[in-house]
């Protein structure tokens, strides 16, 4: 049943003509002649409708006593099988068109056990960090096995909106990645993103406007500003607030007047965005006048069962509080605590977290614990927002550890404490620095606690990595 | 008289997950109005369920076989389950007379076992005798009747396959079962696939039926065939060969076994796991088969990408492909294999099917480059190009790696293209796909 020799391009042209059914030429099994198309379409049709069609292998003698008396079916069936056997040894493959060589990348690969800890987060198990994890691998001058670079694709392609971790697919995955998406179009939005410079800025989508200005902030803050007050008053509201969003990283004095700019803006959102980045700059206006008010409103004093903490505000809010974002008409939505809980909060929440210590004399960790009584919930929440934008990590860690070891945080301060333990300093992830969430702990808490030890065994893990091939 | 059953062999019946829980509820509710067990030879039941009439169930323990009028197709179904669920708890009367419908149908199989099903110790070797030549008769009689259906097919035509349903495979392949040619039924089954697998599924049906005729006509003729050809026969009808007979017969072959690729695959309630071996000495391939319940764990002892130095010992057929490992010696990690051209694959399977024309499944080793123009396709140095597997077209990961350049690939070379399984990185690295 071996496969004769010497076709030429005739045999390509009979089977163009006579296999239906087969899309494009694959390779084929051997079909020079040999009747299998006929057969087939006997086989369709029925031996009581059609009489069986001849079969041959060229060069090989036919074993096929077709003897009148026998049924038509059984002599098909017979030598379809025949033809089965001898289409199947006489295989031609084809011929392909192979894709072009992929550019180097000269970037180790990532170690096994990091390279495990991916599949894991792409299998389910926390991928809420892979844009963390992905950035990391990037910063460290290392890439992801190439194996698990499709899944990572897919996963970027599935959130369209994330175009954030379609552009860290892409930086990690490098060379590789872009000719993969040279294969699929599936993954064209890896080219997309590759939009570089001005052009980016020119012509791309927000996002990519987005992904430009937040480069060249943590390249040349100066520059990005610059941009940023050139474009301020030509774009919409939703841009000004992304324009403040990427200040608030590199954020020096030299930015304070665009933004106290921001703070007379139309747009509400613009406003409080703006008050809560200068919050965060030190020695600004704001954080200034945020503090001389904070030490008026808040004092510690001694109470029955040892110091608390007690909030005065004015009864009225005057038009320069309204200015820094003391408005006290949120307060008074449904969802929102009552008025002065309201002001404690933006108060708190825009207040240099240094006031604090310094009025005080106590440490982050001691503050927190300090009595306060029904509003403990909401001091939680507002120190919560303040450490979250000014990035403070040691009120980070002495708020989670609050939640940790003191009453179960409130429901409505999970979300800031998610929150704030994703920016938290991975190193509070190690073993033993925080305690374990008691049974009783909200399972989101859990969860987050879960996510941080997760985060500081990965970034631990590529941070001795030496990449092996 | 059969005695009861516990629960752990009742469990052991159930298609699936799914279908025991839906038993184990249907047994602990009051939704059977009926039920009965005869002299520990069969239990029947009527269970109202959804439908107007309650659907009546039977099962004859000795085969067990089951019959049921509810339309689930999974086999058993959760009523016949439920029912021996119930009886394994003696929650149901025995030496109760069946109901008719049960009665009939009880009566019918035990005529169709006919006077043939006398059971006889096992150590009696005449009985041994007797029960295989039983055997052989019910085979013969199965496969006349396969190749009757066969050559019903194809004379009516196959066009309307496309409109069967899987009942339509389901009917024969159940009555090669009762024919105890359980190999011949699970390639029945598979077929009801066949009709909706794309363009060209009337060839690859045909293909399929010609294939199942030819081991029909072979068994009639396996007087005049050789010993080895007999043996591949038999095992592709579904005669098994015990694995001490195997480890006692076969001349052990020892050599370092590369673990080239594994697969597993789930079909019915069984786990499958094929893994595929190449000997660095003999050059020769193997494939080791474990069996497991789904859920429970697969053999784990062969990992791919390392090399163990083994006797193993073949199973008897024309091309002797499947084996056991009889004695292991060491196990040490392996760098990757040498793969080898297209052409030489194709040879080699070309001379393979030269002694079983029924081999689907040929291992490859191959050093390729993966394609995707004009088709999916894996292309060597030489230019030629072999199309993957339709189900395994979209091997992302297998481009990933390659990234234009060749790789090693193994894995398995079938009439519908290549499915690759393992590839090996630069560095040895081994990635499954």
């Amino acid at each position: 049943m071996s496969e004769p020799k010497g076709r030429g391009a005739a045999w390509t042209e009979e089977r163009r003509r006579s296999d239906e059914g087969r899309r494009h030429l694959k390779g084929a099994p051997a079909a020079n002649g040999n009747g299998w198309p006929d057969l087939v379409t006997v086989s369709l049709i029925g031996t009581e409708r059609s009489p069986v069609p001849p079969a041959a292998i060229p060069g090989v003698p036919t074993p096929d006593p077709a003897s009148p008396g026998r049924d038509p079916a059984a002599v098909l069936l017979d030598r379809a099988a025949v033809l089965t056997a001898a289409r199947r040894a006489g295989w031609r493959p084809a011929r392909a068109e192979p894709p072009p060589v992929c550019e180097p990348d000269p970037r180790p690969v990532v170690s096994p056990a990091a390279s495990r800890r991916l599949a894991r987060m792409l299998g389910g198990e926390y991928p809420d960090l892979l844009a963390e994890w992905l950035a990391a691998v990037a910063a460290r001058g290392l890439r992801p096995p190439w194996r698990l670079l499709p899944a990572l694709l897919d996963r970027a392609r599935g959130r369209s909106a994330d175009s954030h971790l379609a552009r860290l697919v892409a930086e990690a995955g490098g060379p590789r990645v872009r000719w993969l998406a040279g294969l699929n179009p599936d993954w064209g939005f890896v080219l997309a993103e590759a939009l570089t410079g001005d052009e980016a800025w020119r012509l791309g989508i927000a996002s990519q406007r987005r992904a430009y200005l937040t480069e060249l902030r943590a390249r040349d803050p100066g520059a990005a500003r610059e941009l940023i007050a050139g474009g301020w008053a030509a774009v919409g509201p939703d841009e000004r607030v992304m324009f403040v969003h990427v200040m608030a990283d590199g954020l020096s004095l030299a930015d304070e007047p665009l933004l106290e700019t921001a703070l007379d803006d139309g747009a509400a959102s613009v406003r409080t965005r703006a008050a809560e980045v200068l919050a965060a700059l030190p020695g600004s206006g704001l954080s200034q006048r945020m503090a001389e008010r904070a030490r008026r409103w808040l004092q510690m004093d001694e109470g029955p069962r040892g110091p608390r903490l007690v909030f005065v505000p004015p009864a009225e809010p005057d038009a320069a509080m309204r200015r820094d974002g003391l408005t006290p008409s949120r307060a008074q939505r449904a969802a929102q605590p009552a008025d002065q809980t309201g002001l404690l909060l933006e108060t708190l929440a825009r207040t240099p977290l240094r006031t604090w210590t310094r009025r005080f004399g106590l440490t982050a960790a001691d503050i927190v614990t300090v009595f306060a009584g029904d509003r403990a919930p909401w001091f939680f929440i507002g120190w919560s927002r303040a450490a979250f934008s000014q990035r403070d990590q040691e009120w980070m860690a002495a708020l989670i550890n609050r939640a940790l070891t003191g009453r179960p945080p409130a429901t409505a301060a999970l979300a800031e404490l998610s929150r704030l333990i994703r920016r938290a300093d991975p190193r509070l992830g190690a073993p033993g620095v925080l305690p374990d969430p008691g049974r009783e702990a909200p399972s989101a808490l859990r969860y987050e606690i879960g996510a941080l030890r997760f985060r500081y065994e990965m970034l631990k893990e590529l941070a001795h990595d030496h990449g092996d091939g | 008289m059969a005695e009861g059953w516990d629960r752990a062999r009742v469990v052991a019946l159930a298609p699936d997950a799914a279908s025991l829980r839906a038993a184990q509820s249907l047994a602990s509710g009051g939704s059977w109005p009926l039920t009965g067990a005869g002299d520990g030879d069969a239990v029947w039941g009527e269970c109202q369920g959804s439908a107007a009439t309650p659907y009546r169930t039977a099962v004859d323990l000795s085969g067990p076989a089951y019959r049921c009028s509810c339309p689930s197709r999974k086999f058993p179904c959760k009523h016949a389950l439920a029912l021996l669920l119930m009886w394994s708890g003696d929650g149901i009367a025995n030496h109760a007379a069946a109901p008719d419908w049960a009665a009939s149908w009880l009566a019918a199989r035990a005529a169709k076992a006919g006077d043939a099903t006398e059971p006889k110790p096992a150590a009696d070797p005449a009985a041994a005798l007797q029960r295989a030549q039983q055997r052989e008769a019910r085979v013969a009689a199965g496969l006349a009747e396969l190749d009757r259906w066969l050559c019903d097919q194809v004379r009516q035509g196959l066009a309307a396959s496309q409109r069967s349903g899987y009942r339509h495979w389901d009917e024969i392949a159940a009555r090669m079962v009762d024919a105890q040619a359980p190999g011949l039924a699970e390639r029945l089954r598979a077929l009801a696939a066949v009709p909706h697998s794309g363009p060209g599924w009337e060839g690859r049906l045909l293909e399929e039926y010609a294939l199942l005729r030819l081991l029909a006509t072979a068994y009639r003729g396996q007087q005049a065939l050789s010993p080895e050809l007999r043996d591949t026969i038999r095992s592709r009808i579904g005669f098994t060969v015990r694995q001490a007979d195997v480890l006692a017969s076969a001349t052990p072959v020892r050599d370092h076994w590369h673990v080239l690729a594994r697969r597993d695959l789930d079909q019915d309630r069984i786990s499958t796991r094929r893994v595929w071996l190449r000997g660095a000495r003999t050059g020769r391939f193997a494939l080791v088969l474990s069996f497991a319940a789904v859920g429970e764990s697969l053999d784990n002892s062969l990992t791919v990408g390392t090399e163990t130095d083994a006797d193993l010992a073949f199973y008897p057929g024309a091309v002797p492909l499947r084996a056991l490992v009889a004695t292991r010696y060491d196990t040490v990690e392996a760098d990757a294999p040498p793969g080898a051209a297209i052409s030489g694959l194709l040879a080699e399977y070309a001379t393979a099917l030269g002694q079983d024309p029924w081999l689907d499944t040929w291992p490859a080793l191959l050093e390729v480059t993966p394609a995707r123009a004009p088709f999916p396709c894996v292309s060597d140095a030489a230019g030629d190009a072999l199309p993957l597997h339709p189900g395994t077209a979209g091997c992302w990961p297998l481009f990933a790696l390659s990234g234009g350049r060749p790789v090693t690939v193994a894995g398995e070379w079938t009439p519908r293209g290549l499915r690759p399984l393992t590839a090996w990185a630069p560095g040895g690295i081994v990635v499954r796909l």
